[in-house]
């Protein structure tokens, strides 16, 4: 009964997310080839139904239940809602896009369901054993979508590559997690954090958070824990591209958020190790991004760059910075979905995915390529989008956090230019090259999930433009809540 | 007067372009410039009655609008950001420059734009709101907004309807501009922040940071904030090692955005100069002022003489307009009444001169289809009526007396002259008894190159032999006439009764130097 009573007041929507993975478990087996399609709206069904019991029954009040294991919240609400929203737009664009895998497209999104319960879970973990296990739950659904496209070798090598560097962050952070055992002798993390408020800091601590790091860091893509991003990108069906680089990201910060709150907010060396690994990050997916001729490589480095930009709001260590991370995390659903969209329309058309093949779009498509002009001004910083106040925001909130940080502001602003060169480039093509001979021959029709994604992108990235105010505020009371408990040291 | 509203004036122009880029609105090349044209008119009316009912006498920021929300809540609270906007005897100025030289413009893109006239219209029409929107803002939040959103219709304006390497100046022009204002961006929070110190309220209002300013910022801190509000408008003035963009820009942009371009974009920097770091940081400038100075001449000086050396008919009036931005930075750095009227009325005068002579340029492109001066000459035979025009606007260009631009320079030296600013300066603790008076003397000899290369450019091109290829040059059409008499009408008319637009201007800079 205890179970029940869990799932009413905390674990609703995990509940139904099993139920449809099982569900769509059985209709891979069971459905005829034919009716494979069917399994898409199962599983949209099944995700949207859990977004609405997250919005509409409201698990803010904190609870802890299975034995403390959960934790649910206003935070979590929020970071789940961003993570359905995130899976709901992968879905719509792989609609079209499995098309091309043949027989086996129930397995596809059986593994995309699990790997969104695992960033669920993750996202109100309260324990050690369950961070891992929800973490495992997501890199193995991730390893296994990657290498999905059996036959291309690109998609083999990107499979292998975030499974070699997932294995290796997952064991550095499983080692992380035994020195603060070691220390603690809990694993929970209300315990611990109990503990550790008394703590002084130590090498021993250092270490341990360092290695928590690298685990963290690897499903951020933060420097130096980036380098799969390029290649996994390219090589993964673009779908799971898009799902890695917002969905599987934003569970990650929302892991990060939770350890920093809750088990570390005293400690101002972290700020020092964050903020580095802030700027390192930005600038190093900003400088590799520059020369980059495939659009998928390109979207690897700047969704590293965007990592770093959000790292900051961590680093400084106050309310201010986390509600802009997740303001930032909500608009970059929005624009970097705009993109992979385009991206994956013109996949499917040309075959190809290199920044070139944009080439006379603007002509063509009016309105599409408009909305993906958008997107990437967006994600330049260019009023009047949503990615301009979420930067604004940020930064306003890294200048509030004291003048030590305004070099590492000056740096991140200087980021930002240099980011404008390459999207800007995209733009350059979409609109001043002449169309691409190949491409011109098959004329194609923009599928309608694309269109469909596009247009609920352009909305959000508009809207949030415009009227960011009441989005920041609900990205605003998370924090408070956290905050709360704990306060946070600020210098 | 309730029908005068900034709000509706600044985003008319959007409306426009909204409805020339719908898919409802016929693909008619003519059609869509006419009502480009009637529309950019209707706004240009609208912002005269702005101008007739301003009361210069007025302290402070007239016709203020500030947009609450729902609940009377700001625009984004959390920010202390509000929707505000008001005008000045400075902006109120700019504002009617900019929507009349965007009437101009639209009358004058007729022969030079032939392709893609619905995106073309469009993306004029979200320029104008949003250099209208830096003029009117009143909200440093809201001027950053649309300072950086003039950027993306200008990139598109220069590359697909440029010549040459457009795509090359279009990136150039966007990535100087935007590291520039990341500059501007960090300093403008850094102030924030310590107004946040001072007195716990978040703000981003114009006004606590100018006329109710309570503290003097410390002096090293003020010095970086300056100089981060100076590289952004640096850029955009342009102030000489941050110029090359300028030329690119110029020379490969298409003649109505060249004139847009000189005529109005150019003093989004003098007008940022003048409004953030006059008014917010008057006595860091006053420390600095060797330094503006200094730069002002080397300004005039440099650009000035690179010009003489031009091939280039487009180049040389894009250098003319980076050396008479040189006597606006002079005007300002001598912190006195005419010193920074006669940078305003500098502005102004250079924003409908400069317009003119990229005009004319476009008129002798659009015959011969070269811009090479050598190639050009005796076209005076042919069309009198070009070289006519051509004559007064080249000789405003030079400043001569009775024309807009004698009155301005004057009126900028004169300020120069008379200012007591600073007798000297110490650079590296070595103190240099170079007063503003010896600079401003080296800096008038600019004026004299400026004779030398616009004589010399207009005789090479108008007068002497014609060459045979030139013989069907025909004179101005009824649009390019249209164009010419409207400036040449500002010019002369603002040159022979400079009150006119003094009387504007004047009495709010009185105000702001009163407070300083």
């Amino acid at each position: 009964m205890e179970l029940l009573n869990d799932i009413k007041i905390a674990l609703l929507p995990e509940s139904i997310m099993v139920l449809f993975i099982l569900l769509t478990v059985i209709l891979s087996f069971t459905a005829g080839k034919n009716q494979q399609g069917a399994i898409f709206y199962i599983s949209l069904g099944g995700v949207v139904l859990a977004l609405l019991s997250i919005l509409f029954t409201g698990f803010s009040p904190e609870k802890e239940v299975l034995y403390n294991s959960f934790t649910s919240n206003y935070f979590t609400v929020v970071y789940r809602s961003i993570i359905l929203a995130g899976t709901i737009f992968t879905l719509f664009l792989t609609k079209d896009y499995v098309e091309g895998f043949g027989k086996s497209r129930g397995e596809f999104y059986f593994l995309l369901l699990t790997a969104s319960l695992g960033a669920m879970l993750l996202c109100g973990a309260n324990d050690l054993i369950v961070v891992f296990v929800a973490m495992e739950t997501l890199s193995i659904s991730s390893f296994a979508l990657c290498g999905y496209t059996k036959s291309d070798r690109l998609s083999n090598e990107a499979a292998l590559k975030y499974l070699v560097f997932g294995a290796a962050a997952s064991a550095a952070m499983l080692y992380g997690f035994s020195f603060i055992y070691g220390i603690t002798a809990s694993t929970n993390l209300r315990e611990i954090s109990g503990f550790l408020s008394t703590y002084e800091v130590n090498s021993v601590l250092i270490i341990a958070f360092l290695f928590i790091l690298a685990g963290f860091g690897f499903k951020i893509s933060a420097a130096p824990f980036q380098a799969w991003a390029p290649d996994v990108y390219e090589g993964a069906p673009i779908p799971v591209a898009a799902y890695l680089s917002v969905v599987s990201k934003t569970a990650g910060f929302a892991v990060l958020i939770r350890f920093m709150t809750v088990l570390f907010p005293s400690f101002t060396i972290f700020s020092i190790i964050l903020a580095t690994l802030a700027v390192i990050t930005m600038t190093a997916g900003n400088l590799m991004a520059l020369g980059q001729q495939n659009i998928r490589r390109l979207m690897a480095y700047s969704s590293i760059a965007h990592a770093g930009y959000i790292l900051l709001g961590m680093a400084i260590l106050t309310t201010d910075g986390i509600t802009a991370m997740t303001f930032y995390l909500i608009t970059y659903l929005f624009m970097n979905f705009g993109v992979w969209a385009a991206i994956e329309t013109l996949a499917i058309a040309a075959g190809k995915d290199n920044i070139d093949d944009f080439s006379g779009l603007g002509k063509k498509y009016r309105y599409f390529s408009l909305g993906l002009v958008l997107c990437l001004l967006s994600l330049a910083g260019i009023p009047v989008t949503a990615g301009f106040f979420s930067k604004f925001y940020l930064f306003k909130a890294v200048a509030v956090a004291g003048y030590e940080f305004m070099p590492v502001l000056l740096i991140a602003l200087i980021n930002t230019a240099i980011a404008l060169f390459y999207y800007m480039r995209i733009i350059k093509v979409i609109y001043l090259k002449p169309a691409n001979e190949i491409r011109h021959e098959r004329a194609f029709n923009v599928a309608i999930p694309a269109k469909f994604v596009m247009a609920l992108c352009v909305i959000g990235v508009l809207l949030l433009g415009v009227f960011a105010s009441p989005v920041i505020e609900k990205s605003g009371v998370v924090n408070a809540d956290i905050f709360s408990k704990k306060q946070v040291k600020n210098h | 007067m309730e029908f005068l509203s900034l709000t509706l004036l600044i985003f008319l122009p959007l409306i426009g372009a909204v409805i020339i880029f719908s898919p409802w609105f016929p693909q008619n090349e003519v059609k869509i410039r006419r009502f480009a044209k009637g529309f950019s008119g209707i706004v240009f009316i609208y912002s005269l009655f702005f101008l007739a009912f301003f009361n210069p006498m007025e302290k402070g920021f007239q016709f203020n609008e500030t947009i609450t929300f729902p609940g009377g809540k700001p625009w984004i609270e959390q920010l202390g950001v509000n929707i505000a906007f008001g005008v000045d005897g400075i902006s109120m100025l700019l504002i009617v420059l900019t929507t009349f030289l965007v009437l101009l413009a639209l009358i004058a893109s007729k022969y030079s734009i032939t392709k893609r006239h619905k995106f073309y219209y469009s993306m004029i029409f979200v320029l104008q709101t949003s250099i209208l929107g830096v003029f009117a803002a009143k909200d440093l939040f809201l001027f950053i907004i649309f300072w950086e959103l003039e950027l993306i219709p200008m990139y598109f304006l220069i590359s697909v309807w440029g010549s040459g390497r457009k795509e090359y100046s279009a990136m150039k022009f966007i990535l100087y501009t935007f590291a520039g204002s990341v500059f501007m961006l960090a300093a403008i929070l850094a102030i924030v922040y310590y107004n946040y110190l001072q007195t716990g309220v978040l703000t981003f209002d114009l006004n606590t940071y100018t006329y109710m300013k309570a503290f003097v910022y410390p002096t090293v801190f003020g010095i970086l904030a300056f100089l981060g509000f100076f590289i952004a408008f640096a850029v955009k003035l342009p102030v000489v090692p941050f110029h090359t963009w300028l030329p690119d820009a110029h020379v490969d942009a298409p003649t109505p955005v060249s004139m847009l371009l000189a005529g109005i974009l150019l003093k989004m920097g003098g007008y940022g100069l003048i409004r953030m770091n006059l008014q917010i940081m008057p006595e860091i400038l006053k420390i600095l002022s060797p330094l503006i100075v200094i730069l002002g001449i080397i300004n005039i000086l440099y650009a000035a003489i690179i010009a003489t050396a031009q091939k280039d008919l487009k180049k040389l009036v894009a250098y003319s307009s980076v050396s008479h931005m040189g006597i606006v930075l002079l005007g300002l750095g001598a912190m006195n009444i005419s010193g920074v009227s006669g940078a305003v009325f500098q502005m102004i005068a250079h924003g409908v001169i400069s317009a003119g002579l990229f005009m004319i340029v476009g008129v002798i492109y659009l015959r011969t289809h070269t811009r090479e001066i050598s190639d050009l000459g005796g076209l005076g035979q042919n069309s009198p009526k070009i070289m006519y025009f051509s004559m007064i606007i080249a000789l405003g260009s030079l400043g001569l007396p009775l024309l807009i631009g004698f009155a301005a320079e004057t009126l900028a030296f004169y300020g120069a002259f008379t200012s007591e600013v600073f007798s000297g300066f110490s650079l590296f603790n070595i103190y240099i008894p170079v007063s503003i008076q010896i600079l401003t003397a080296i800096g008038i000899v600019g004026v004299i190159f400026t004779a030398v290369y616009v004589l010399w450019m207009f005789q090479r091109v108008f007068w002497g032999n014609m060459f045979d290829k030139w013989r069907k040059f025909h004179d101005a059409s009824p649009h390019e006439m249209v164009v010419l008499i409207s400036l040449i009408a500002v010019i002369v008319f603002f040159g022979l009764y400079p009150e006119g637009m003094t009387g504007i201007f004047v009495p709010t800079i009185d105000g702001i130097m009163k407070l300083i």
